[in-house]
């Protein structure tokens, strides 16, 4: 966190300096591990094992036991006591699998690219109901046009044991699942020694409870992992155990990567959502019509029972007055899915020579993962785009990659025809972020963009504006969605930007949303959405954000006093609903008292709920309120049921839908490993997505010729693909040169000295780096034998001020089930001298 | 997990002093003390030392100059020199008298009027001996600048010491002595050349060439015992010597002093001629060499001195 | 005068990621070493490697392993000018570019400076160099120029977890003074304080809490006035002067005698 989020490790700093604990888990002695004042080291892609031994360790704990705050939470607040069908059988039953385990079988003949291994028949991981669903209610508010199809879809409800001793419950069925890692097997599977992980858990549960509570903070470390979110699951249900989360100074806290990447996630650049994490409409799923799309993905009870409304003004904002009820308002015009368009698939389909062109902004796939592969892809292209600040090595991958200078391919042979556009800079223009922790904040232009750079938004509005006129004249049904689509965003005053330069304003406004029929009565709430048609609104998680046409509360900027605490509710505005902190309605008690004066953060006034943060809750319903099994929304649920976006109303220690490769967190290997699963016959997931080709080869498990686990990371003073920092002198000089951080243990082995070239290689190629040997690693113990473990970080490339060899040239694609993300953090190489 | 104490002046940078340096304590030495011997021949020798005062004197002289331009040249805003004596932003005189390198300047610059007045005189002793200039010059004006000529070279010869003795870098700064072993050195230095110069010449002036050799000697014995003083004086700042610049140092006592005091003893069956200019040049080298130790073997711990990380 | 004005380092808290000396490089417009692509040092995460009249800033990282690991830290720490209040640099400077500042803050006149380089040597904690650009002897200026305009210095300001501390040396005395009972009550016993009182120069108004020995960190334990030297310097001068003088006199006698014998034999 202090190399790649320094700016928000302040906070941490501020924490120690108040007398907070600070833990890091890391392969490698780090900057964070420095300021830490408890270090775990541990093996690249082995952390759900060392979630797992917490999780075991706080359910055999004593105080945990008997702490009635632990226990209220768990039994109330949480899916503990929730009965799973008869059907589902645990990574126990069958040695590392899930029920339903079966080959894969979906996917569209024209998209094959998928690229799962294998995939789960899921029914058998859902609840046990009971015989009957509720009676539609006699009466209610049929105002709604989509009402019915919402109470239409409402189950019978769940079975629960609240004295949790059901074996089928979840609570019997998470200890099970857990028991076999034990503090020996963690030291075993992670060579994390067994008295530090004993201090961590001691930690983290001293530091949880009624009056303190403990937050964990990941990033890359744990998501680029063929089993990231589960990793991040596992981390979720040890904080729900603990009664960290919806209350201060717990929850999980993603620390993101780019500058708004939590803004490119809620206004998705993701293939698989669409605004405010709505899924995609995808010909894979019955989604035909918006009502089968909503009979799909909405959920009766919980705030998605709204999900008409996002939607219906969703589309209102994507084709305007076009949009009608009679019309499925323009549902049909909408793009759809066709398979996993992410990265991984797209590179694999480029380079099977099915991808014609690509518009690549702001982004450097020639250094990406299986950077070798990605840039045979790129040749493969008819035509490339490239909006960059600088010629990054995209943009050159065809004259100076390393293929092209070592001769093995002529530029001559390269068919792509390239464009580069050059891009604006931040400062250069205006607009909002968001941050990691859902915060809008508005920055302003400070100076034009040089000669004819312009900004991203320039582009893509122009782009819009230039495609809306090429299909014009069109009959084809299919461009339909381009003719509808609304598409006016020119500034009122057009004298005073750059030419063609759209208003940020009018998209914020377009986001937060306004009533269609007149469009200068902004939204100043989520629940002002109707799906009739009569709003329209781009993203409802936004909804709120500029409440009025002069109210753009993302440029905030001010402060909460000195001394009081509170939310600095002034600064900016979080989404959803400018709330800080959600669920936190948890960070009360059943009967909506703070669980502690120390942790106080929201709680029921007596009428109503408030507190130092927007309430994560219906305003004025009380804690004892009972939930109403025949009601839908939020009204289904009880007055003690704060993760108002579960349909349940609780946090999920199991996971019954939503997840692809299982209900809970299991210990695979990574897809390389030098090791045999220590504690399952199945070594890997076994349904990790995978791209088989000669360029992408993976080393057998134990592969003499690759004994070293290597992971590889971002310095402080380097960004990503190097295009933000390695053409900056300043900033390159910090760090110079590609290096390999070895420990003196396996530099000695090579021959190696600090600062001597090293070969690095994988089955995808071989790289060389200055070696930077350092007792910051250390040779791990992992099942009975000693493993090495080393790492790069991958910032260099041909291009800039300093250059190195492409890290990336040694990755695999190969990927996560959920998300697609790559496993970058763990795989396996060789190293030598030269 | 300690690391290794080291001496404080260990953690200072290097100033990039070098030959230019060398050269300038080397030949600015050799014309203070140059001028200081002449002067007292000039003042206190006889007649027959007059040849040598001249030469001594056109030696500083040539000395100042190319004192001057290595000076010059080695600032690295050489234009700007002047700012050693006249504040650059208010015109007023720049003097410190704390500072050895400002008092050292202005010494230099007085120092550089009198050589100048007294190599004119010199000139005219030989090429206009019917001119008021020659009566000036060995009358009560070239005493008088015989003796300020002799103290501001005096001081010229000994300030670098001083100098270096007064900054926080390795073995300068670790030792106070340096001052009066440059100065013995410097001494030594100019007999030595003043020697070789009437040898050259023939041996018309044996009087003044033994008073010569009493110095030289007097000189080298000094700067032996200093040598001595020094590195005793460093303490733990000595490990700069550890190595190298140790071993240069040793050749420096034996060869630049010990070797050349034995020679003087005179009970070679060498003659006396090619003994003394033997041992004229091994003391030159061995000053020359003295000031290639001071100067590089601090600016070798600067490199030691980067690094200091624990183990 | 203006109240004196420093830095408080508090290296505890330092977590290297160099904002400070790349926001440094950015407003005095410093230029980059050896053109943005020096050498890899091998020595830790450090490239800058030294202060110098390009770097007025160089965070240092100090690795500290036990061959098992068993102990273990990494040090950091930010280094810059002292501001001594009795500062070398400046007693020794001819030219007088060097000078002390209304917030008691020690500054060099590029303008005035020939680059002699002696406050080089004089400086005990090796912060001064050439400015490869102005070729004259440059250092940090405690942002000399923001801070005659109210502005705080471009390295506090980008120091992301207030390892650098800004402000009126009395008050980051008494923060300093605070923080180091907490970390000696947490049972850093090797905290203290470096340069904070007047025993060192006078005071430095740039001090720094350090978690080791200062040499650890490349500081100097004692370090001193040049001018401690000036007095038996000088004497070792005069009296080496005098020395030579008597030989001098005495080798006229010595001739004198030698002479007469001579005529007398
Ligand atoms: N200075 C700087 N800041 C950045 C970026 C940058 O490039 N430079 N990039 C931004 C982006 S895009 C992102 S996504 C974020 C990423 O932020 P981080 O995730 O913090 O970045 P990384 O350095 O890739 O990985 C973090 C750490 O994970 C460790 N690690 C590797 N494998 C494992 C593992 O299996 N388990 C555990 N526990 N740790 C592991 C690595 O040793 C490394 O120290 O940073 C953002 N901030
Ligand atoms: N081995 C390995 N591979 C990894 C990772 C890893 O940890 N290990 N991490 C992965 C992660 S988390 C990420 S996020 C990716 C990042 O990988 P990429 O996204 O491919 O790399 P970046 O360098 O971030 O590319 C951003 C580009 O945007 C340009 N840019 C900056 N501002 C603007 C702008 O305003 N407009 C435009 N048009 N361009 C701009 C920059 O100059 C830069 O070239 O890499 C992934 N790859
Ligand atoms: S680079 Fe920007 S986003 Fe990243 S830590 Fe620094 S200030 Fe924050
Ligand atoms: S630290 Fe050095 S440069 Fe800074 S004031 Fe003190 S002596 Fe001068
Ligand atoms: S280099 Fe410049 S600042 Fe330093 S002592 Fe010489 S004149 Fe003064
Ligand atoms: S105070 Fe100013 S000049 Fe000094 S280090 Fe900080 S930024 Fe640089
Ligand atoms: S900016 Fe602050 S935390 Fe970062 S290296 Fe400098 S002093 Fe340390
Ligand atoms: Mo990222």
């Amino acid at each position: 966190m202090a190399e790649c989020h320094p700016v928000a490790f302040r906070w941490v700093m501020k924490a120690k300096l108040k007398g907070a604990k600070i833990i890091h888990a890391d392969p490698r002695f780090t900057r964070t591990t420095a300021m830490a004042d408890v270090y775990a080291p541990l093996r690249a892609g082995s952390d759900i094992a060392f979630l797992g031994g917490l999780i075991r360790y706080v359910l055999h704990d004593e105080r945990w036991k008997s702490d009635s705050f632990f226990q209220d939470y768990l039994v109330n607040y949480t899916n503990a006591s929730t009965l799973v069908d008869p059907g589902f059988q645990d990574t126990e039953d069958l040695d590392g699998e899930f029920s339903g385990l079966m080959d894969y079988t979906g996917g569209k003949p024209e998209w094959p690219l998928n690229g799962f291994i294998g995939e789960y028949e899921r029914a058998s991981w859902g609840y046990q109901r009971e015989g009957t669903a509720p009676g539609k209610p006699a009466s209610g508010d049929t105002t709604t046009a989509f009402d019915a199809l919402i109470r239409g879809l409402s189950q019978s409800p769940v079975r629960k044991d609240p004295t949790l001793e059901d074996p089928r419950c979840v609570f019997q069925i998470v200890k099970r699942h857990f028991d076999r890692y034990t503090p020996a097997m963690v030291a075993d599977v992670t060579g994390c020694a067994v008295d530090t992980f004993v201090k961590v858990a001691q930690t983290v549960l001293s530091n949880s409870g009624r009056d303190r509570t403990t937050a964990w903070a990941y990033a890359v470390g744990w998501t680029q992992h063929t089993y990231g979110p589960q990793m991040i699951g596992c981390c979720a249900l040890l904080q729900l155990l603990l009664g960290n989360i919806g209350r201060p100074g717990g929850g999980v806290i993603a620390l993101r990567g780019h500058v708004s990447i939590q803004g490119s996630t809620d206004i998705p650049t993701l293939y698989d959502n669409i605004h405010g994490y709505m899924v995609a409409p995808s010909t894979l799923k019955s989604h035909a019509t918006l009502r089968d799309y909503l009979k799909a993905e909405a959920k009766p009870t919980g705030a998605w029972s709204d999900m008409p409304k996002f939607m219906v003004s969703y589309l209102k904002s994507m084709y305007g007055d076009a949009a009608t009820a009679a019309n499925d308002f323009g549902y049909g015009w909408h793009p759809r899915i066709a398979g996993d368009h992410s990265h991984l698939p797209m590179f694999v389909a480029m380079a099977e020579g099915r991808v014609k062109g690509m518009i690549c902004v702001g982004q450097n796939p020639a250094t990406s993962v299986n950077a070798s592969l990605e840039r045979t892809g790129l040749r493969k292209l008819e035509w490339l785009v490239v909006k960059d600040n600088f010629l990054t090595e995209t943009a050159t991958y065809w004259n100076r990659a390393p293929e092209i200078a070592n001769g093995s391919i002529a530029p001559a042979d390269i068919a792509t025809e390239v464009f580069f556009f050059p891009s604006a800079q931040v400062a250069e223009t205006e607009g909002s972020f968001t941050n990691t922790q859902r915060l809008l904040q508005w920055h302003f232009k400070a100076a034009q963009p040089p000669a004819d750079c312009r900004s991203d938004l320039w582009f893509t509005y122009q782009l819009g504006v230039r495609l809306k006129r090429l299909y014009a004249g069109s009959t084809e049904t299919r461009d339909e969605g381009f003719q509808r689509l609304t598409w006016n965003f020119d500034p009122d005053d057009p004298a005073t930007a750059v030419v063609g330069e759209p208003d940020p304003r009018k998209l914020l406004r377009e986001i937060n949303g306004y009533h269609s029929a007149s469009p200068l009565r902004h939204l100043e709430a989520a629940s002002e959405l109707r799906d009739d048609g009569s709003t329209t609104c781009a993203s409802w998680i936004y909804c709120g954000v500029f409440p009025a046409p002069d109210r753009n509360l993302a440029a905030r900027k001010t402060p909460d006093q000195k001394g009081v605490t509170g939310a600095h509710l002034e600064w900016g505005w979080a989404w959803p609903a400018n709330r800080r902190v959600l669920y936190n309605r948890a960070s009360a008690d059943l009967q909506g008292k703070p669980w502690s004066e120390r942790k106080r953060w929201v709680w029921w006034d007596g009428g109503k709920w408030a507190g130092h943060d927007v309430p994560d809750f219906p305003r004025h319903k009380s804690p004892d309120a009972p939930a109403d099994p025949r009601a839908s929304g939020t009204d289904a649920l009880s007055g003690s049921s704060p993760f108002t976006l579960k349909a349940d109303g609780v946090g999920w220690l199991f996971v019954p839908e939503g997840l692809v490769d299982g209900p809970l967190p299991t210990h695979y290997e990574p897809a390389e490993s030098p090791v045999r699963n220590p504690l399952y016959a199945r070594q890997t997931s076994p349904v990790l997505k995978y791209w088989k080709r000669e360029d992408n080869l993976l080393a057998a498990p134990g592969d003499p010729r690759f004994p070293h686990v290597i992971t590889t990371y971002r310095l402080t003073e380097h960004y990503v693909g190097g295009g933000m920092s390695r053409w900056s002198p300043w900033l390159s000089a910090l760090q110079p040169e590609l290096f390999i951080e070895m420990s003196p243990e396996l530099a000695d082995a090579h021959g190696i000295v600090n600062t001597g070239w090293v070969r690095i290689s994988t089955p995808r190629g071989s790289i060389r780096a200055k070696a930077l040997v350092t007792r910051r690693l250390r040779p791990f113990r992992i099942a009975g034998k000693v493993v090495h473990q080393v790492g790069m970080p991958w910032h260099w490339g041909w291009e800039g001020v300093v250059t190195g060899d492409v890290v990336n040239n040694l990755t695999a694609l190969v990927g996560d089930p959920n998300v697609s993300i790559h496993e970058a953090k763990a795989f396996v190489c060789n190293v030598e001298k030269g | 997990m300690k690391a290794m104490p080291m001496p404080d002046t260990f953690f200072t940078a290097s100033p990039h002093w070098g030959w230019l340096i060398v050269f300038y304590f080397f030949i600015g030495g050799i014309a203070g003390a140059a001028f200081f011997l002449s002067a007292l021949l000039h003042l206190f020798g006889r007649a027959a030392d007059r040849p040598v005062v001249r030469t001594g004197y056109l030696v500083a002289l040539s000395g100042v100059i190319v004192s001057a331009i290595l000076l010059v040249v080695d600032l690295s805003r050489p234009l700007r020199f002047w700012h050693m004596l006249i504040q650059s932003n208010t015109g007023w005189p720049m003097f410190k008298a704390w500072s050895p390198m400002s008092v050292g300047s202005w010494a230099f610059a007085l120092f550089g009027v009198f050589t100048a007045l007294a190599a004119l005189g010199a000139w005219a002793e030989i090429r206009a001996p019917a001119s008021p200039l020659r009566r000036l010059a060995n009358g009560l004006p070239g005493k008088a600048i015989a003796v300020l000529g002799g103290s501001s070279g005096v001081f010229v010869a000994g300030y670098t010491g001083v100098m270096l003795s007064v900054t926080n870098r390795p073995l300068w700064g670790d030792s106070s002595v340096l001052g009066g072993l440059f100065l013995s050195s410097a001494a030594s230095g100019a007999a030595a050349v003043l020697v070789l110069a009437t040898t050259w010449r023939g041996r018309r002036d044996a009087t003044s060439l033994e008073w010569l050799q009493r110095v030289d000697r007097g000189a080298l014995m000094l700067k032996g015992v200093l040598l001595v003083a020094v590195v005793v004086s460093l303490g733990a700042a000595a490990q700069v010597l550890v190595g190298i610049w140790g071993v240069a140092l040793a050749a420096v006592l034996i060869g630049g002093v010990l070797v050349p005091l034995l020679m003087r003893r005179g009970r070679w069956s060498i003659p006396e001629r090619p003994m003394m200019v033997a041992s004229a040049l091994l003391v030159l080298a061995g000053g020359f060499l003295l000031r290639v130790v001071v100067i590089f073997s601090s600016e070798s711990v600067y490199v030691m001195g980067a690094g200091v990380h624990g183990p | 005068m203006a109240e004196p004005m420093g830095f408080f380092t508090d290296t505890s808290v330092c977590i290297g990621c160099k904002a400070c000396e790349t926001a440094c490089k950015a407003w005095n417009q410093l230029p980059a070493k050896e053109g943005g692509h020096p050498p890899m040092s091998g020595d830790s995460y450090d490239n800058t490697v030294r202060l110098s009249g390009e770097d007025w800033r160089h965070v240092k990282f100090i690795e500290q392993f036990s061959e098992d690991r068993s102990a273990g830290r990494w040090l950091m720490m930010s280094d810059v000018c002292k501001h001594c209040v009795n500062a070398p640099c400046l007693e020794v400077c001819p030219t007088g570019a060097i000078i002390r500042t209304e917030f008691d803050t020690v500054v060099i006149q590029t303008d005035a400076c020939n680059g002699c380089r002696l406050c080089i040597t004089a400086c005990p904690f090796g912060v001064i160099d050439v400015n490869p650009v102005s070729k004259t002897a440059e250092k940090c200026t405690l942002c000399y120029d923001r801070l005659q305009v109210g502005m705080q210095p471009a390295c506090a300001q980008a120091c992301p977890t207030a390892s650098i501390q800004f402000g009126p040396i009395a008050q980051l005395k008494a923060t300093a003074t605070a923080r180091l009972s907490q970390l000696q009550a947490q049972g850093e016993k090797q905290a203290s304080l470096y340069g904070a009182d007047d025993k060192m120069l006078g005071g430095l108004n740039s001090f720094y809490l350090l978690l080791d020995e200062p040499g650890v960190y490349g500081l100097p334990v004692d370090p001193k006035m040049p001018t401690r030297n000036l007095f038996w310097g000088s004497v070792s001068s005069v009296a080496a002067a005098v020395v030579l003088g008597v030989v001098g006199l005495f080798g006229f006698r010595e001739r004198r005698a030698v002479d007469e014998s001579d005529a007398d034999a």
